[in-house]
């Protein structure tokens, strides 16, 4: 199972890969419509765009899919139901697919809460509390996107289809637009994890890694970045493109910071992915969206890459994810450390690895253009924060000492997650400059001071030089610790954002509801209803008892006494 | 009674039945009397029996209760030949003599000899006490009654039939109080007409029937009788059956003639009447479900020493639960 749909996937690939060629070359866009039924004036039709972008987008998508189904063969190959598995991420897969070549709402719907639901399943895989508690978490805050994305269906039937593609040249200043405009954000808000929604993505690293790899990297994440860019035309001057601004940059800091403080290997993997993904939103809301995408493709290589490196550490650390047991690993397993190495390096826009590319674009076109002095700060601090937590992490697992156990057996040579992990390695070595050639043919103008130019590697020394020092902590520093409590609960913990959106939105209606329950419930409507009226009943039929025990002469006597009062009354 | 076998309790039960039709189709109210004074000197053999002195004593306090509503009656009429030469009916002559009439079927006020009388009865002669012995003077009521104090004498039914067979454990009490219940039902019903009366009186009597024959054929008596475990299936079926007819569930039999009394009761006005009536069937439903629901549906322990089997004579069973079931949509076809 595991060969046929990588060879399948990587087939497809290369079909992807020459069409995009071609398609980009040319400048040709194809648009497929195929009429499922035609009833008198209604008619159900299925649409499918392709263009250079959905093309090279769906490329990038069989090929980290198809490098991780086979690596998932030798990962997970103590599962029982490894099929199960392969037939998720594949229908996995076959969403994303969908959502990437629709030009209309109702099959992005179709992709977008096939997504939503296949990455529960996957994210609940390995069946334990913890699982469950993320894949909830996982799936509701998805849901959310789902239920925007179909008021959004309910008020583009005022245009009369729902191919948004042909009206976003007529209707840009309508009203309905605006409002479309509006709930298409806060859809992509909640698919790729910003601030108010960002709590499921730490979570969701319950799942196994290869799923990690596939879904919280490159493609569920992207989806909501992808909607945007699909959606930009329209949403440019609109004033919820600021707002996502000021929130996605915001998203990119707080998780900078807040990867600083794990220790757990995954998750500070996804929390550079949040911060990432707060990057690509945030270029993508200041007006360039071919940089957006630029970026979404090179973060997928690297990202990919990273995870499948953690979970063949985590394999060999006996299932431990704690960094604080890792160490001196690069001594151990050069091949494996080279994948890690060269995909942090590539996070941090090291000179000429793919990340460099487009960071590096990202920040000079935020420098180049005056945007407001919060902007520029925070872009430059966290890139800043993305050296440090990476210097980090490359201090604690690969440099200093090992921690784990006396006895150990760093297991290297597992060929096949080796193999799969070089493709990708080739892809996040090159694809930067490639992309590059392809997706911009013109480079853009940007001239700025020398100082400006080389902002980005001084505070990137400033981060390394950071993350180095931070990682030698010693017995001697740990008795400040609780100095700074308070502003390390609160910045490690996501700016508590996760208890906000789950216990917090919760908690006033649970606990009305028990006071609710209590005192009504089983309060005063027993006392009304069901018991209080039993024993009302009850006490009636017992008083009555006394008067059926009695001798026999009183009954007589009785029915003397009955007939004076009858007789009596009615004459009144 | 020197001995105890079939052809006396035929002789006497022959003479009932003469005595019943006697009392109705009288011209005078002399003749009723002579019909009511042979049912009850013929109903006195029936019950008794003298090696059980339960039995005995039961036949006493049948014996004078009877006598004192006869003398009550017959003093009564004498009164109003004599001093009330009219005929309409709302006076206060008519008050003392349906007084006497509720005092011979065991209606309240006058109804509390009734529990403590088919507690010493037998099945079969409380089967005959609560339906046959109730035809004349219902009739006789038709014939001279006062409306407002036969309303009221409705709502003591009602009231005392409910809340008195609350705190019963014994079957035969149980069905007293349900007796006592019904004919509230039914002293409104002979207001209305007599053809009501019928109606209701013929299927209550058939639902009584159904129930006391099981009851007769098993030998139960009391109520903690019916939680044994090892009861056939279909004899719990038709006990359940039975006693949620009697209760007036709908889609048996016994929610056919209730239904159209109360039909009577709107068509006529009697708002708060109604009312009275489906809160006391309430009270009584609840109380049989009480019953049923814990033989039928809980799992008690099994007595070894006692097995009760499906008789040869209770073949009819089957029968009884079909036309309980079905006798509402047969009845469909027969009257439309």
């Amino acid at each position: 199972m595991c060969f046929n749909s990588f060879f399948f996937l990587f087939f497809f690939m290369l079909i992807n890969y020459f069409f995009f060629v071609y398609f980009i070359m040319n400048g040709l866009s194809v648009f497929f419509e195929w009429e499922i039924i035609s009833f008198n004036s209604m008619s159900i039709v299925m649409s499918i765009l392709l263009d250079w972008m959905s093309l090279l987008f769906m490329m990038f998508v069989s090929l980290i899919s198809s490098v991780v189904i086979f690596y998932s063969k030798s990962y997970m190959n103590s599962e029982l139901n490894l099929n199960r598995f392969i037939i998720l991420v594949l229908m996995f897969v076959f969403s994303m697919v969908l959502l990437i070549i629709s030009p209309n709402l109702i099959s992005i719907l179709l992709g977008w809460d096939g997504l939503g639901l296949i990455s529960y399943c996957l994210v609940i895989y390995y069946q334990n509390l913890k699982s469950y508690n993320a894949g909830m978490l996982t799936a509701l805050s998805n849901r959310i996107g789902d239920v925007m994305i179909l008021m959004v269906i309910c008020w583009v039937m005022n245009y009369g289809s729902w191919n948004y593609i042909f009206y976003f040249d007529f209707m840009k200043n309508d009203y309905v637009m605006f409002i479309i405009s509006f709930m298409i954000i806060i859809a992509a808000m909640t698919k790729s994890a910003q601030i108010p929604f960002s709590s499921w993505l730490p979570a969701a690293m319950a799942a196994p890694t290869p799923v990690s790899a596939l879904v919280h990297s490159s493609t569920l994440v992207t989806a909501g970045v992808y909607l945007l860019i699909r959606f930009n035309y329209l949403l440019i001057d609109m004033f919820f493109f600021k707002v996502l601004l000021f929130l996605s940059i915001l998203t990119m800091f707080m998780s900078g910071i807040s990867a600083n403080y794990e220790f757990d290997l995954k998750k500070i993997i996804a929390l550079s992915t949040l911060s990432q993904l707060g990057l690509m939103m945030s270029i993508l809301s200041l007006g360039f969206p071919d940089i957006a995408f630029f970026h979404l493709l090179t973060h997928a290589m690297f990202k990919a890459l990273l995870f499948m490196c953690a979970g063949v550490i985590i394999h060999m650390m006996n299932d431990i994810q704690d960094i604080r047991y890792m160490g001196g690993l690069s001594l151990y397993i050069p091949l494996t450390s080279l994948c890690l190495n060269i995909s942090n390096l590539s996070l941090c826009g090291i000179p000429f690895l793919s990340g460099f590319y487009s960071k590096d674009l990202i920040l000079e076109m935020v420098s180049f253009n005056s945007f407001n002095l919060m902007v520029f700060i925070l872009f430059y601090l966290s890139t800043g924060l993305t050296v440090f937590y990476t210097f980090r992490l490359i201090m604690y697992v690969m440099i200093n000492d090992f921690n784990l156990m006396m006895i150990y057996n760093l297991y290297d040579e597992d060929y096949i997650m080796l193999n799969s992990m070089f493709v990708l390695l080739f892809m996040s070595l090159l694809s930067g400059s490639f992309l590059s050639w392809f997706i911009f043919s013109y480079p853009y103008m940007i001239y700025l001071p020398f100082n400006l130019k080389l902002m980005v590697i001084y505070v990137s020394i400033l981060g390394s030089i950071l993350g180095f020092m931070v990682s030698n902590m010693g017995i001697y520093s740990l008795n400040k610790l609780l100095l700074s409590y308070n502003l390390s609960s609160f910045l490690c913990l996501m700016w508590f954002m996760p208890n906000l959106s789950t216990y917090g939105l919760s908690y006033i209606y649970l606990n009305f509801s028990q006071i609710l329950f209590k005192n009504i419930d089983m309060g005063w409507s027993e006392i009304y209803s069901g018991k209080g009226i039993f024993n009302i009943l009850k006490n009636y039929s017992v008083f009555y008892n006394i008067y059926q025990m009695n001798n026999f002469k009183i009954y007589l006597f009785s029915f003397i006494l009955w007939f004076m009062i009858l007789f009596i009354f009615f004459f009144i | 009674m020197l001995t105890n076998n079939n052809s006396n309790k035929m002789f006497f039960l022959f003479i009932l039945f003469f005595s019943t039709l006697i009392s109705i189709s009288s011209n005078s109210w002399f003749g009723c009397w002579i019909g009511l004074e042979i049912n009850l000197l013929s109903f006195i053999p029936l019950i008794s029996n003298s090696k059980n002195l339960l039995s005995v004593e039961t036949s006493l306090k049948y014996f004078l209760t009877q006598s004192l509503a006869s003398i009550n009656f017959l003093f009564m009429i004498l009164i109003k030949f004599s001093l009330l030469k009219n005929f309409d009916m709302n006076n206060i002559i008519s008050i003392m003599m349906n007084s006497s009439l509720l005092m011979k079927m065991g209606s309240a006020p006058f109804h509390f000899w009734f529990p403590n009388i088919v507690e010493g009865l037998s099945w079969m002669n409380n089967f005959m006490l609560m339906t046959w012995q109730k035809i004349s003077p219902m009739i006789l009521l038709s014939y001279y009654f006062n409306k407002n104090f036969l309303i009221f004498m409705i709502i003591m039914n009602l009231i005392i039939g409910s809340l008195g067979g609350l705190n019963q454990t014994s079957l035969r009490k149980l069905l007293a109080f349900s007796s006592i219940n019904n004919l509230g039902w039914m002293i409104f019903s002979i207001m209305i007409s007599e053809n009501l009366w019928l109606f209701y009186f013929l299927i209550y009597s058939m639902m009584i029937f159904m129930m006391i024959s099981l009851f007769f054929l098993m030998n139960m008596y009391f109520m903690n009788q019916l939680f044994i475990n090892n009861m056939n299936f279909f004899i719990k079926l038709n006990l359940l059956i039975n006693f949620l007819s009697l209760g007036g569930l709908p889609p048996f039999m016994g929610f056919m003639p209730k239904w159209i009394i109360i039909n009577f009761l709107l068509i006529n006005k009697f708002y708060f009447l109604t009312f009275i009536f489906m809160m006391t069937s309430l009270i009584i439903i609840y109380y049989y479900i009480r019953i049923i629901y814990s033989s039928f549906m809980f799992n008690y322990f099994k007595m070894k020493w006692v097995n009760l089997l499906m008789k040869n004579n209770m073949s009819l069973i089957n029968l009884s639960s079909f036309i309980s079931i079905s006798s509402m949509i047969l009845s469909t076809f027969i009257f439309m």
